[in-house]
């Protein structure tokens, strides 16, 4: 089974599941953990730690908001073949995350599936406005 | 294989919500699904798909379905475009 876990600056790790939440019309089975801006980064490690460990039967994907950020960085250590985390977050990419989850992809797959729909939902407008007309 | 052209007409066309429910939709059939609206043909069974053609109140898009549900697809897809995605009253 695939686990999920959103480890962001603040508050912006909630907020993504919530619209998901709205989005989807479902109740979604992600934790979360938000960066104090004020802590050390010791209490956040604990609870990543607390949370491995109680998954660890588990593949897990965590999600961070910004690679070389604080949440991605205390994440560094405990990536191996069961745990990926996948930096800069957003939501096409939680949202291909959860509409891909359960469709039988390796643990692999799925991670590049999420990160390319994050990729694929980040456009400048008027130049793809600009590339359809062209078509 | 069936073919149907159905105008947008809910005030907000197909944004997030909407595509959510659509492809959730498209999901419960075993038929191969797909919307074209324009130059571009998405798979209606993809969220982000359906979001990336970015089409609005007005606009007309062609559903595609083939396989052995295809007339039930089309038929409930439809519904849920007349109705409005059941956000409006």
């Amino acid at each position: 089974m695939i686990k999920s876990l959103v480890i962001t600056h603040g508050k912006l790790g909630e907020e993504l599941i919530r619209v998901s939440e709205k989005i989807l019309e479902k109740k979604l089975d992600i934790d979360c953990m938000g960066f104090d801006w004020q802590e050390d980064g010791s209490g956040i490690i604990n609870k990543l730690e607390a949370y491995l460990n109680k998954n660890k039967k588990h593949q897990v994907i965590i999600f961070t908001d910004m690679f070389g950020g604080s949440p991605s960085n205390i994440c560094l250590r405990y990536i191996n073949p069961n745990v990926e985390v996948i930096t800069g977050i957003n939501l096409p990419g939680m949202l291909k995350y959860l509409t891909y989850k359960n469709k039988n992809l390796s643990f692999k797959e799925l991670v590049k599936t999420i990160k390319n729909g994050m990729i694929e939902g980040i456009n400048i407008i008027g130049e793809y406005l600009g590339e359809k007309k062209n078509d | 294989m069936i073919k149907r052209e159905i105008e947008i007409t809910n005030k907000l066309g197909l944004h997030a919500r909407a595509a959510a429910k659509l492809s959730h939709l498209a999901n419960t059939f075993n038929s191969d699904i797909f919307l074209i609206y324009d130059q571009d043909k998405v798979n209606a069974k993809s969220l982000l798909g359906i979001l990336t053609m970015a089409a609005s109140i007005g606009n007309n898009i062609t559903i595609v379905a083939k396989g052995k549900d295809e007339e039930k697809a089309v038929n409930k897809i439809t519904e849920l475009f007349h109705n409005k995605f059941n956000e409006e009253n």
